[in-house]
């Protein structure tokens, strides 16, 4: 067995007759930050989707490997509950339903254990107070009315509570401002440790101004055409994609 | 999800049949000389008696609606309109008899009684077995008893308000309940005095084939505050029950009532209920309503707001099943110059259900300053049920804000996948999307009744999704 | 005593709004042929006759009228259209000493992939006690795009009934826009069956009602072919005594997956006796669908008026300008700048 945390082996992928994914590769090692980038439409968003196996999208050839098991076929939850996160660009709204009450269902259904109601209510607490998050957001209905950057900094007090193997971010960065990018990236640095991974999706490359990456992937058209160091995402940010178009 | 995660109940406990052992049981149909002998039975003074048999001939000459579900499974000839239960009414429960105590230990209600209700009344079949209230609130001139006991002690009271607030001629199934009524409760709260615990009123019936026809009156005098709950329920047989209550609430100036109903009768019941409050000035009636059980339901509680500045908030939810019509919805009239009224109701509809909002608001020409808003939600869990929306909006002058609005919909593909993501099954994050979409409603009922309408959601949604 | 205009599934009687029952209403049994119609700018693709065809109605306002139509109509138009171009063509028709009574059978079938505009305009002259019962009965075939505007300018004490009914097949779209000023009675229907799949019926309506006058307006979307696509748009003003009773219907029937539907009415009171009824209905036997509706009822906003006087308008400008901003949205839709201004200066003059 391979020591990769993920594999994307020539993934071939389509949403409805449209072919978005075109031979996707992508191999992630425990430990790593890896950052994917790409213009508008280049099949970012799908590749997050593909790996939680969104069923708007039909996968054609190629397969998901995770911890050894192809997950290409798992449900989207049993793929979650074997410690796959992925933060939206467009998190849902859920009226009805209390941030805290949530993560604590969600947390017990990732565990298997039953969820100490103080104990994890601190921990909220904290976590809270770290992402510059107002605490009475805990008990408000989730993400319903929650500002974008509300929405953005609650994905991430999802993946500190969930504490997954990977964390995906789509997007995370876009349409916030210069601290909430800073809150982001920290949230980022917390959960990161030698054991977890993380892939980072973005059009931009603002959020990594305050984070240090392993690998930086280009997509374009369905296919990753460039893989290299954080240099690449400096010279993509001010050369564009012209290039690789 | 401390309030909302809850174990599943046993159906079952809804569905305890107790052996029909009544003390008396009249015979089937509806007849001058059964109405009579029903009359007989309870010793009614001649006013009542007189009530019941004009009610009748109401009854005869009222059809039956042209609108809403099909009644035409309705005999009358089939239906028993009264059952007495082999017991006389008590005020302690070591005195019910013991299978009929054991169904309303079941259903919670002597547990509740202990912890959160300022006083009780739990009525089997035809008549109230257990009526008792908390003793200091006897010394504020509180009065809870069953209607029977009010027509024997308070006479006055009970003639100048009974049928008085819903005319009998008002539809055939109100007729039908002034004819054979029997049952039910009656609250008086005086002047200034607010009671901090509610009172509840559990129906339960139990006997086949057969009717419910309890009345439920309520004064609540100026200024004063009261939170009613009525729950309902009856185990499941092959042919038709029917529920035709009255409910009648008068509020005075400055008072305030909220009237809560859990109805989760069995699904062979036809529930045909009329609800009615005329409310005095800057009074405030709220209704908080969760329909989960009955074959056919057909109710519409109404607000009058009579007085200056009256207010009226409805908030219901209905859940229709496999082989349910529940026809539901709410009426208020303004009649005065700056009422409000908020109407928030939501409906989901599963394997087959039907679930229909009718309502009218009516702002009358005299109600200037007036406001009202609507809220309607419907939520379809798969496409062999149906969701209809009628609402009727009848504005008759103009200085004032009326608006409505209504969506209907299924759960999103979108959100399903989101709540997947983290870790939740498609049949989870499908039940927590429903008992989201039905918070509103739990949030303003008390607690334990909450945690019964999240068990209901539940049992409900068992094996429907998927 | 005739009930009219039933609602597709009924309510309560005591609410009143199920059909509109009208009294001392005479249906001219005897009548000439009506000869003041101006048809104008026909493109050649568009043939036109007048042959009598007998119709049949799957909704209509009542048996009596629909019956009247098919025995004493006295003004047939038969329209095909096999144009590509969208090309503007006109139906006027002028109720006048001569002409009183106006009963109009108005068949247009638009043949596959073509365009066109129709303005079916009905007017009559002042004083007259003149009488209308018509349809317009559209059969959109597949690919098709067609647009009418329906423009009722009769005056105060005439009778206006109109049936509208569509049929509308794959990738076909109807468009209506329904100007309804005029009538002592005006009661009308619009039904359309969106049997095909990716089908669209867009309906605007803006309607003023003044002193006596009884609105009773019944629009229903079927909503049948998967992803098809139902608007229901009403902007309305009621002053005097005037009545207005709005019945709209969005019904999802079996099968018409990821089919949206959406109705909204507003009402503006510009007096203390003027009365609004409304029901939308909304109606759902499929799953995978998105309805919505919504309605709105009040007064012009203080506020608002207080602005708009503060610029040196007086009240009846000011409201004059708030009816006109409120029926905006719907006028655009009318590209004929002559027949928008015409509707403007009725406006106007309605409420002034």
């Amino acid at each position: 067995m391979s020591d990769n945390l993920l594999e994307i082996n020539n993934l071939y992928l389509n949403a409805e007759e449209k072919e978005i994914l075109k031979g996707i590769n992508l191999k992630i090692k425990p430990g790593e930050i890896h950052v994917i980038m790409g213009p508008n439409g280049s099949g970012k968003t799908t590749t997050a989707n593909a790996i939680l196996n969104n069923l708007e999208y039909t996968k054609k050839s190629g397969n998901i490997v995770f911890e050894g098991e192809d997950i290409s076929n798992l449900k989207t939850d049993e793929i979650a509950r074997k410690g796959v996160f992925m933060s939206f660009q467009l998190p849902e709204e859920i009226p009805g339903i209390s941030v805290t009450n949530f993560l604590k269902y969600a947390k017990n259904k990732m565990t298997g254990e039953p969820v100490k109601v103080f104990k994890f209510k601190e921990e909220l607490k904290q976590y809270m107070e770290q992402l510059n998050m107002n605490p009475q957001n805990m008990e408000r209905s989730l993400n319903v009315g929650f500002s974008g950057g509300e929405k953005k900094k609650n994905e991430i007090l999802q993946m500190l509570v969930l504490n997954p193997k990977l964390a995906i971010l789509d997007e995370t960065d876009s349409g916030l401002d210069v601290d909430a990018i800073k809150t982001v990236s920290k949230g980022i640095e917390m959960f990161k440790n030698e054991s977890n991974a993380v892939l980072i999706i973005t059009h931009n490359n603002k959020i990594l101004h305050n984070l240090k990456v392993d690998y930086v992937h280009v997509l374009v058209d369905g296919k990753i055409v460039a893989t290299g160091n954080q240099e690449l995402a400096t010279i993509i940010e001010n050369e564009g994609y012209g290039k690789y178009k | 999800m401390s309030k909302t995660y809850v174990e599943d109940i046993n159906r079952n406990v809804y569905d305890i049949k107790n052996e029909d052992n009544y003390d008396y049981k009249i015979q089937k149909g509806l007849t001058r000389e059964i109405v009579e002998e029903i009359s007989k039975q309870k010793k009614d003074p001649d006013w009542m008696r007189e009530i019941r048999l004009k009610a009748l001939e109401a009854y005869n000459n009222l059809e039956l609606p042209t609108w809403g579900p099909d009644l035409s499974e309705l005999k009358m000839d089939e239906i028993a309109t009264y059952v007495r239960p082999k017991t006389g009414m008590s005020n302690s429960w070591e005195d019910v008899p013991e299978d009929i105590r054991n169904t309303f230990d079941k259903l919670g209600i002597p547990e509740s009684e202990k912890k959160s209700l300022a006083g009780v009344g739990a009525q089997y079949d035809s008549e109230v077995v257990y009526h008792n209230m908390k003793e200091e609130l006897i010394k504020q001139g509180v009065i809870y008893t069953d209607m029977e006991t009010a027509v024997r002690e308070y006479p006055e009271i009970v003639k100048e308000h009974f049928m008085k607030c819903v005319p009998i001629t008002d539809h055939k199934f109100v007729a039908l309940h002034a004819a054979v009524w029997s049952g039910g409760s009656f609250v008086y709260i005086p002047k200034g005095v607010k009671l901090e615990m509610p009172l509840q009123s559990y129906f339960r019936l139990n006997s086949p084939e057969s009717g419910q026809f309890e009345h439920t009156l309520i004064i609540v005098e100026e200024g004063a505050s009261l939170h009613f709950i009525e729950g309902c329920s009856a185990p499941k047989y092959n042919k038709v029950n029917l529920h035709a209550g009255c409910v009648e609430l008068y509020v005075k100036d400055n008072a305030y009532l909220r009237y809560s109903t859990i109805e989760n009768w069995s699904k062979n019941m036809l529930n045909l209920n009329t609800k009615k409050a005329i409310i005095g000035k800057n009074a405030q009636v709220d209704w908080v309503t969760g329909s989960f059980g009955s074959k056919i339901s057909m109710l519409y509680p109404l607000s009058v707001l009579n007085g200056e500045g009256a207010k009226t908030e409805y908030t219901g939810i209905s859940f229709a099943g496999e082989g349910q019509n529940l026809d539901t919805g709410f009426k208020t009239i303004h009649n005065a110059p700056n009422t409000s009224s908020v109407v928030n109701s939501k409906s989901i509809s599963k394997n087959g259900g039907k679930c229909t909002y009718r309502s009218l608001v009516k702002i009358s020409e005299n109600a200037k300053g007036s406001k009202c808003s609507v809220s309607c939600e419907s939520l379809m869990l798969d496409d062999i049920s149906i969701s209809d929306t009628i609402p009727v909006n009848d504005v008759q002058t103009d200085e004032v804000e009326f608006s409505h609005e209504a969506k209907i919909g299924k759960i999103s593909d979108k959100t399903i996948f989101y709540l997947m993501s983290r870790g939740l099954s498609e049949e989870d994050a499908k039940a927590m999307i429903v008992r989201g979409f039905a918070a509103p409603i739990s949030n303003e009922l008390p607690v334990e009744y909450a945690v019964e309408m999240n068990n209901l959601i539940n049992l409900e949604l068992e094996g429907a999704i998927g | 005593m005739v009930n009219l205009n039933e609602t597709p599934v009924r309510t309560c009687e005591h609410f009143k709004i199920n059909n509109i029952k009208l009294e001392n209403v005479l249906f001219p049994n005897e009548v000439e042929e009506f000869r003041n119609i101006n048809i104008s700018k026909v493109h050649s693709n568009v043939n036109i006759d007048s042959k009598t065809k007998k119709v049949k109605l799957a909704y209509g306002l009542s048996e009596i009228l629909l019956e009247q139509i098919n025995n004493n109509s006295n003004a047939n138009i038969n329209i095909e259209i096999n144009s590509k171009t969208n090309n503007e063509s006109k139906i006027e028709f002028k109720l006048d000493k001569d002409n009183l009574n106006l009963i109009d059978n108005i068949q247009i079938t638009a043949n596959e992939n073509t365009k066109s505009t129709f303005i079916i305009k009905y007017e009559s002259e002042n004083n007259i006690e003149g009488y209308h019962n018509g349809i317009i009965n559209v059969n959109a075939k597949k690919e098709s795009e067609i647009n009418i505007i329906v423009v009722n300018l009769l005056n105060e004490i005439s009778n206006n009934f109109l049936a509208i009914e569509n049929l509308i097949e794959n990738n076909a779209k109807v468009n209506f826009t329904i100007i309804d000023f005029g009538g002592k009675n005006t009661i009308s229907n619009y039904y359309s069956n969106l049997i095909g799949e990716k089908s669209e019926s867009n309906l605007k309506t803006i309607y003023i009602g003044k002193e006596n006058q009884i609105l009773d307006l019944n629009y229903i979307d079927e909503l049948r072919g998967a992803k098809s696509n139902a608007n229901i748009e009403v902007q309305g003003v009621l002053k005097d005594n005037a009545k207005k009773n709005f019945k709209g219907t969005i019904d999802f029937k079996k099968g018409c997956k990821k089919a949206i539907g959406s109705e909204n009415e507003n009402c503006m009171l510009l007096s203390d006796t003027a009365k609004s009824l409304a029901l939308p209905i909304l109606l759902c036997s499929e799953e995978d669908v998105e309805g919505a509706h919504s309605t709105s009822c009040g007064k012009i906003g203080e506020k608002e008026l207080f602005y708009i006087m503060s610029r040196g308008f007086d009240v009846k400008e000011a409201m004059k300008l708030m009816v006109r901003a409120n029926f905006n949205g719907i006028l655009e839709s009318i590209k004929n700048e002559e027949l928008k201004n015409q509707i403007l200066e009725e406006i106007d003059k309605k409420i002034d």
